[in-house]
């Protein structure tokens, strides 16, 4: 039975949880976890939405100006006198077309994923400026900050819509028979064409669905900040793919869980809240991160390796290539 | 006649003008096996490509059940019931068997397991459905296709040499199953270079040589011999060249090859001497490739004992084996052999850029040296400075050539040195492998071309399924023995 590397994140990050309690107790309060969860929302929503296009070997590093412009446009009809549900789907009409058109381009147009994503970052981060004229969007309407005060059981209202859309991603990755063209296309894209799946289809959405949950993690960093910044979710692209890396979703596409995202979210973003919980000064949290990530991935990478050296010289030994026996 | 459940008529396909089908008739009745041979080349995969979809015809006509059909993709060729197991199966590795199986139908999980309980009982499948399909054996993944295809109902399967990675064990099982798949009235078409599992398996034999069809009857009239005649080149008996002005042979082997195996050979020997140039040939998927990147250590799985000039490397890279006189100069001279879009001049001083200079590069030394190839070996370039990408492909052979050469090995393994060259430039790396020999070098030439092989090897050493089955010397090596070999009918004694 091999460890899943879902497991092998959850058991890691309940140690790193446990040994910072040694050191600093309150840690452990009910009020500590539900923040450090609460921090990691927009991160967990970006990522699973990166995960799409992970899955069909692709990459998507616009996502994280995909949710700024999300926020941008958000904070502009709120201020213009919207509504709150009008905004929100404004909002996410746009992350919703900033995906398609990274689809478009690289599904229709056949531009590499990396250089089409490179330049939509550029646009979406210069349109941001363009649409505010390069300052932050303050002053929102209380409407949009209520839903972060509320709660249920203790715990704020987004965490819960986190947890159901996660749930529901989880599901329909496992129980819906299309999603599975997700891991097809990213397994085999050739051998995925030969039968017939609708591969050009597939990674259209996974792009799509990206721009989606960026602009859904854009409604809750806004709503929990209460305003736009300019370098609102900068540097949440490479973030969300670490995350993906760490969460066990392969770079070289068809492997990997939405529970194993999300686990990889919460840990990036855990790291960061452990490490002001034992009082280190905040100019190590990317260094402290990213030496996390290797060592995680190096380790799988050490423990895959040897079994398949395993495998192949089983098969070497095992079985003369001939069998020349007529 | 009896009804034809698959019929061409008069196939043309043309490749960026070279005709690589000349009319091709080809028809199968329902359960029957019928045997599709040809050596390399020949337009068999050609052929079946069009059949399965994947290639368009481009001229001729195609008839399915007496109707006239012609798929524009694989997918459509599937609805029309013709499924091509592939020569590589194409498995989901990381998603379980039954999601393999599932994979781009559109039926419920219970209508699924209800077809595929009979048909997995039927074909004696025996594997979990719910393991990941990375770790099928291949043959369990060509089973996988073979359910594929049977999932879609089927009428038509082709076998793409099938048996090319398999024991002869899960051979035999596959021939039975194919036997039974017939017996429900589907018609098979089987590739395969082996000519003793066709001649076990198939009910009808077409022979295809060079984009025609040159032999069409029932296998239980044919023998082997038959089969190799028909698969020979008409030229067969032209043996102008030169007569190999004795080499100067002897001395201690350049190269030494002792129990070398991998997943691809198994057990090779040989040994090269200088001044003569050692013919490895086979037919393609033998393992030759495999066997000289194993020589130089591009396979890390490989074992067995390598001497390059007496010295044992059981550590290998391709730089260290350059360092005692053995280079490798590529099949695939794109992807391994040279920098398309850099000057042609920096691609033949690319092995030897430590003797230009320590720091920097002495230019006026290094352009004597690219001077001095494109001399030897007639290149025909505007300048040393003109990007080798835009060389025709005779000449970028020839700029890969100097640049092995111009490390001044004791010996070199060029694999299929004349793949897709013109006349001309074949002429001249023919010219520099006589020279070579003159100058006591040590060559092994591998190539399918069984023509280059019997025209330049002093020796030729045949290799089939991953094993060397025979070595021919000086008179014994023909055309006609170096082919029988290549299929694996055994050797006659020397007369």
């Amino acid at each position: 039975m091999r460890v899943s590397r879902e497991l092998l994140v959850t058991g890691l990050l309940v140690a790193l949880i446990l040994l910072t309690a040694l050191a600093n107790p309150h840690v452990l309060q009910f009020k500590s976890l539900v923040e450090i969860l609460n921090a990691s929302l927009t991160l967990v929503l970006i990522t699973l939405g990166e995960m799409f296009v992970i899955l069909t070997r692709g990459i998507d590093v616009s996502v994280g100006a995909s949710a700024g412009l999300a926020a941008t446009v958000l904070g502009t009809v709120l201020n213009l006198g919207w509504g709150l549900p009008a905004a929100i789907g404004a909002a996410l009409a746009t992350g919703l077309a900033a995906g398609a058109v990274n689809a478009f381009g690289i599904t229709v147009l056949r531009v590499p994923p990396i250089i089409m994503t490179l330049g939509t970052l550029g646009i979406y981060r210069g349109l941001m400026r363009i649409i505010t004229g390069g300052s932050w969007i303050e002053n929102l309407p209380q409407s949009i900050k209520a839903p972060n005060l509320w709660h249920f059981l203790g715990v704020p209202f987004f965490v819960w819509v986190t947890l159901a859309v996660l749930l529901l991603t989880a599901w329909v990755a496992l129980r819906y028979r299309p999603a599975r063209y997700f891991y097809a296309v990213g397994d085999n894209e050739a051998g995925a064409y030969l039968l017939g799946l609708p591969v050009r289809a597939t990674q259209f959405l996974a792009y799509t669905l990206a721009g989606l949950f960026a602009a859904l993690a854009a409604v809750v960093f806004t709503s929990q900040i209460g305003f736009v910044s300019m370098n609102a979710a900068e540097g949440y692209e490479l973030k969300a793919i670490a995350a993906n890396v760490l969460g066990g979703v392969s770079l070289t596409g068809g492997v990997g869980t939405p529970l194993g995202a999300a686990v990889g979210a919460l840990f990036m973003t855990a790291v960061h809240s452990m490490l002001i919980f034992l009082g280190v000064p905040g100019v190590w949290d990317n260094a402290f991160a990213g030496v996390i990530l290797l060592l995680v991935v190096f380790a799988d990478f050490r423990l895959r390796r040897s079994l398949e050296l395993r495998r192949r010289q089983a098969r070497i030994q095992g079985e003369p290539a001939g069998g020349e026996a007529r | 006649m009896a009804e034809r459940l698959l019929e061409l008529r008069q196939v043309w396909k043309v490749f960026s003008g070279v005709p690589v089908l000349k009319g091709v008739d080809f028809d199968l009745a329902p359960g029957e096996i019928h045997a599709l041979l040809g050596g390399n080349g020949s337009g068999k995969s050609t052929l079946m490509k069009i059949i399965a979809g994947a290639y368009r015809m481009d001229a001729g006509e195609m008839r399915l059940l007496g109707r006239p059909v012609r798929p524009e993709s694989p997918h459509a060729a599937q609805a029309l019931g013709i499924y091509m197991v592939p020569q590589e199966p194409h498995v989901f590795p990381h998603l379980s068997v039954r999601e393999n199986l599932a994979m781009g139908l559109a039926l419920g999980p219970r209508p699924l397991a209800e077809k595929l309980g009979p048909l997995l009982e039927g074909l004696g499948f025996e594997v979990d459905l719910e393991e990941e399909a990375a770790f099928l054996s291949i043959a369990q993944q060509q089973l996988l296709e073979i359910v594929r295809g049977l999932l879609r109902d089927a009428r038509v399967l082709i076998f793409d040499e099938p048996t090319s990675a398999l024991t002869f064990r899960e051979a035999e099982h596959l021939f039975d199953q194919m036997r039974a798949l017939a017996r429900r009235g589907i018609g098979i078409v089987f590739i395969s270079h082996r000519l003793g599992e066709v001649m076990e398996v198939a009910d009808r034999i077409t022979v295809l040589r060079d984009g025609r069809v040159v032999l069409e009857d029932a296998a239980r009239r044919l023998s082997p011999h038959d089969l190799v005649r028909a698969m020979l080149p008409d030229t067969a008996a032209s043996d102008e060249e030169e007569p190999a002005a004795a080499p100067r042979r002897g001395g201690a082997p350049v190269l030494e090859v002792r129990g070398l195996s991998s997943e691809a050979f198994h057990d090779a020997d040989l040994t090269l001497y200088p001044g003569e140039v050692l013919g490895i040939a086979g037919l393609v998927g033998s393992g030759r490739t495999e066997l000289a990147e194993a020589i130089v250590g591009l396979d890390p799985h490989a074992t067995g004992e390598v001497r390059v000039g007496g010295v044992p490397l059981p550590r290998r890279n391709p730089a260290l084996c350059q360092a005692h006189g053995l280079v490798y100069v590529p099949e695939d001279r794109h992807a391994h052999g040279i920098f398309l879009d850099l000057p042609s001049l920096h691609t033949m001083t690319a092995g030897i850029l430590p003797r230009l200079g320590r720091w920097l590069l002495d230019r006026r030394r290094e352009e004597a040296v690219g001077r001095r190839f494109v001399e030897l070996l007639n290149i025909k370039l505007t300048g040393l400075d003109q990007p080798a990408g835009t060389l025709s492909g005779g000449n970028q052979q020839k700029v890969v050539l100097a640049k092995a050469l111009s490390t001044q090995p004791r010996a070199v393994i060029l694999d299929e040195p004349t793949r897709g060259i013109d006349a001309s430039a074949r002429r001249d790396v023919y010219r520099l492998v006589r020279s070579l020999v003159r100058q006591g070098v040590g060559v092994v030439l591998i190539s399918s071309e069984l023509e280059e092989v019997v025209e330049l090897a002093d020796r030729v050493l045949v290799m089939h399924k991953g094993r060397i089955v025979g070595e021919l010397r000086g008179p014994e090596i023909s055309l006609e023995r170096v082919t029988e070999a290549s299929f694996g009918l055994p050797l006659k004694e020397a007369s």
